[in-house]
């Protein structure tokens, strides 16, 4: 059971890695190219790590409870940096006066 | 000539790769790397310096010349940069910027009579924009102290886990580059002046040094730690355990000092006012 759990978690974290990486290379410029990158560094990382973060909890001892904590840890890191990383790029983008994509012929922003 | 080019690539490519059919195996006992002094070092580094990783004894005990002067080696490639990019003697512009601090308005100064240097709510600034960012001043202000006690911890726990002063090093260092980055150059100059930092490099590679001349002074080899074992009152296989901790803190300093002084030269194009 608790298997089959770690599978689903894990293999559903490289689906959202899986879609970020197509995503970075299909979107059409820097901005929307970052939204993918921002979403599968947290959501395929939580899924991902706590699905290994369950792995190593069985049988639960002292040391594998630790372990697991620790494996969560990163994830908590990544959840504070990787959005605080993208924020930047996109900041600097706008300083740096790049303008964002628009759909050849759809209607300009007003 | 493009043919010609990618057929010379071609043809080193397969010589190459022909090549590596004489090589070894991967993991091989027999190997020439694995027969000559690898075996000893594994077998016995334990009993000999009582550094349970391998890596870290071999580094800095039984090959601890090449290490001291691997460190020599950053501590001139800090001293380099700083003599070739740092510009002494700036000539002050026409106008001056200066931030006011409690709203953030900037004003610019056309005459130097004016200036609001010696009121306290005006900052100067170097350039037009600095990063003035709410987001990442508190997430790098949060983050900084965990990075320095991470990387104290990678510097001190060397021994056992992969890690030491180079690693330990350039962790602290970065952690001073993102306070330049993340608040301004100023501030990471206040916490560690140029000065302390240059003098920090060179204090590096003396405690390294210092360390090999402390064991020649003891009346044994250059860098042959078991002659602490009487300074420190422990016996000599302890000793060299020791003796490899305070090389480690010398490159650790050396390299965390070295690291801020290239990126201090190299992000302001060695005016060291305001950088990026």
């Amino acid at each position: 059971m608790i298997d089959f759990m770690v599978v689903v978690l894990v293999a559903a974290g490289l689906v959202f890695f899986l879609g970020g990486g197509v995503g970075i290379l299909r979107f059409p410029d820097f901005y929307s190219r970052l939204h993918p990158a921002g979403k599968l560094d947290t959501s395929g990382s939580v899924l991902a790590m706590s699905g290994l973060a369950l792995f190593v909890l069985f049988p639960i001892t002292l040391e594998s409870v630790l372990t697991s904590l620790k494996i969560l840890l990163i994830v908590v890191i990544v959840f504070l940096t990787s959005p605080t990383a993208t924020h930047a790029i996109v900041d600097a983008g706008v300083r740096a006066g790049l303008e964002p994509w628009q759909k050849p012929g759809g209607q300009a922003e007003p | 000539m493009k043919l010609l080019g990618f057929l010379i690539v071609l043809i080193t490519g397969a010589v190459l790769i022909w090549a590596t059919g004489e090589f070894p195996d991967w993991g091989d006992p027999g190997s020439p790397a694995s027969v000559h002094v690898s075996p000893r070092y594994i077998e016995k580094t334990l009993e000999e310096t009582s550094v349970p990783n391998a890596v870290t004894s071999v580094l800095a005990d039984y090959r601890g010349f090449d290490t001291m002067f691997e460190t020599t080696v950053i501590f001139a490639a800090g001293i380099s940069c700083f003599m070739l990019l740092r510009l002494f003697g700036k000539e002050r512009p026409e106008t001056l910027h200066y931030r006011h601090l409690l709203t953030g308005l900037t004003i610019r100064v056309r005459r130097r009579k004016q200036s609001p240097e010696q009121l306290e709510e005006f900052e100067p600034m170097d350039s037009l924009w600095t990063p003035h960012d709410l987001i990442l001043r508190t997430l790098c202000r949060f983050l900084i102290p965990f990075i320095q006690l991470f990387a104290l911890y990678v510097i001190a726990h060397g021994h056992h886990s992969p890690g030491g002063g180079f690693q330990g090093g350039v962790i602290l260092g970065a952690s001073l580059i993102l306070l330049a980055i993340s608040q301004d150059m100023q501030s990471a100059l206040k916490r560690i002046p140029e000065r302390t930092l240059a003098m920090l490099a060179a204090l590096g590679v003396s405690v390294y040094a210092g360390t090999g001349a402390l064991c020649l002074v003891m009346g044994s080899n250059f860098l042959d730690y078991a002659a602490l074992a009487g300074l420190f009152r422990v016996d000599p296989v302890e000793a060299r355990s020791l003796g490899i901790f305070l090389v480690e803190v010398g490159v650790g300093i050396a390299v965390m000092a070295t690291m801020i002084l290239i990126y201090h030269n190299l992000a302001s194009e060695g005016r060291l006012d305001e950088g990026l």
